[in-house]
């Protein structure tokens, strides 16, 4: 092999990555957010009494989880402006992609959490006189969210990898630079060597944590 | 603008070749993925700690990483590495049988994890040799109680399969784009395609849901 591993390409690319890094971040952390609510209400809309409640999120849940991530992102960027009239920037709609894709994984995680609610809580709710609003807020949801926070970290890191497709729509994300400079530069191996530990150096730590949540709330539970 | 999907039934030869190639795609880096991820479970079980680790960096960096970068990886630096071109085919197999394979491994891990102390015991106390355990005890239960999660770690790799559209692969995701690009309707294209996606994966989904309950009822695992 007669490659020259040059890698003071990568210092010179680094503000560069950097810039990409940001948006990356920014996407993943907005689109968490939306998604640790939003998929709380999706979930208890799914376990809801009335069937014209549950189905259509049932659906919805259905179509986002057994579609890959790329054809909702396509979707979202070239249907939503001519189906709904709703013209929004490239990052702004990426997060409501993602956001939307990543509240139906995590109304998954929910709903299994709260069905695991104990009844005995629920009651004791009802005794005290609480609203079926305060029983959601200071009963389920509380219980709901320790027992679904490994997952729903674990659905978060996937989101933060799942985000690098935006790059496909020419949103500048820590992938689409990656790929300008490996282009640019004619150095393929170290700028995309160099994109995949950047990911890799914080997932990796993210992914830990859910592990060390997840024996936390193990032994708890023993 | 009106939606319209009656002229899709022309291009019907060409989204059905391509699922026939996204297809072809899934189920050969799915039963290479197997293999590959059956050894890295057993490798990251080794008696010798270097071996341990290695797999364990293999694993944790192929699930640490998007997809997409893999796949960039795999299609532009592997041959400068191995001297010669990939076909974007070879390029795909391999790589979403690589990644398959590092999420598979963790399966295997879990199912052979699930199999209770009290079981090598008795191996023990039979005189077993450490091969028969491995064979006989160990094997036969972590498969079965893998089978669920496998199939669904397949449907993942069905999903994944349309990033391999951006090195070119024509499979369903790269017709549809092409399709949509080529007669200016979106909305009616990546509509189809994201029904043609969930079509084979929603009933796969439900068939995992069933497998889980018979596998659990009958083996009260």
């Amino acid at each position: 092999m007669e490659y020259e591993f040059q890698f003071h390409y990568i210092l010179q690319a680094w503000p560069v990555l950097m810039e990409g890094l940001k948006v990356t971040v920014q996407l993943t952390v907005i689109a968490n957010i939306i998604a640790l609510t939003l998929g709380f209400v999706i979930a208890l809309l799914v376990l809801s009494k009335y069937w014209l409640l549950r189905a259509p999120f049932a659906l919805m849940i259905e179509l986002f989880r057994c579609t890959p991530v790329l054809v909702q992102i396509l979707w979202f960027f070239y249907c939503v402006p001519i189906l709904f009239g709703i013209y929004l920037a490239p990052l702004p709609m990426g997060i409501l992609a993602l956001g939307i894709n990543l509240a139906c994984f995590n109304a998954e995680a929910y709903r299994a959490a709260i069905q695991a609610v104990p009844r005995e809580q629920l009651d004791a709710g009802v005794a005290l006189g609480f609203s079926p609003l305060q029983r959601v807020r200071y009963v389920v949801f509380p219980h709901a969210f320790r027992a679904a926070l490994p997952v729903l970290i674990t659905n978060g890191i996937t989101l933060f990898q799942q985000s690098a497709l935006v790059a496909i729509v020419a949103l500048s994300d820590l992938m689409y630079m990656g790929r300008q400079v490996a282009t640019q530069s004619y150095r393929p191996i170290e700028t995309y060597t160099a994109v995949a530990l950047i990911y890799f150096a914080i997932s990796f730590p993210v992914s830990r944590v859910a592990a060390w949540v997840e024996q936390r709330l193990d032994a708890a539970r023993a | 603008m009106t939606i319209d999907f009656s002229f899709l039934a022309r291009y019907q030869d060409a989204l059905l070749m391509g699922l026939g190639m996204t297809l072809r795609l899934t189920l050969i880096a799915f039963a290479l993925g197997i293999v590959w991820g059956f050894v890295l479970a057993l490798l990251r079980n080794s008696s010798i700690a270097p071996v341990r680790w290695i797999a364990a960096v293999y694993v944790e960096f192929f699930r640490g990483t998007p997809v997409l970068i893999q796949i960039f990886w795999i299609f532009y630096c592997m041959p400068i590495f191995l001297g010669t071109d990939l076909s974007n085919f070879t390029a795909a197999v391999l790589c979403l049988t690589l990644y398959g394979g590092a999420i598979m491994s963790e399966t295997f891990r879990a199912g052979m994890k699930s199999i209770g102390r009290e079981q090598y015991d008795a191996c023990h106390a039979l005189g077993l040799s450490p091969w028969t355990r491995a064979t006989r005890i160990v094997l036969p239960q972590a498969t079965l109680r893998s089978v669920p999660v496998l199939l669904s770690n397949g449907i993942g790799i069905f999903k994944e399969s349309s990033l391999v559209s951006a090195i070119g692969m024509m499979e369903l995701m790269f017709i549809g784009t092409t399709i949509s690009n080529r007669t200016g309707r979106p909305v009616e294209v990546f509509t189809a395609v994201a029904l043609i996606y969930f079509v084979v994966a929603f009933p796969l989904t439900r068939l995992v849901t069933w497998l889980e309950k018979r596998i659990l009822k009958r083996f009260a695992i």
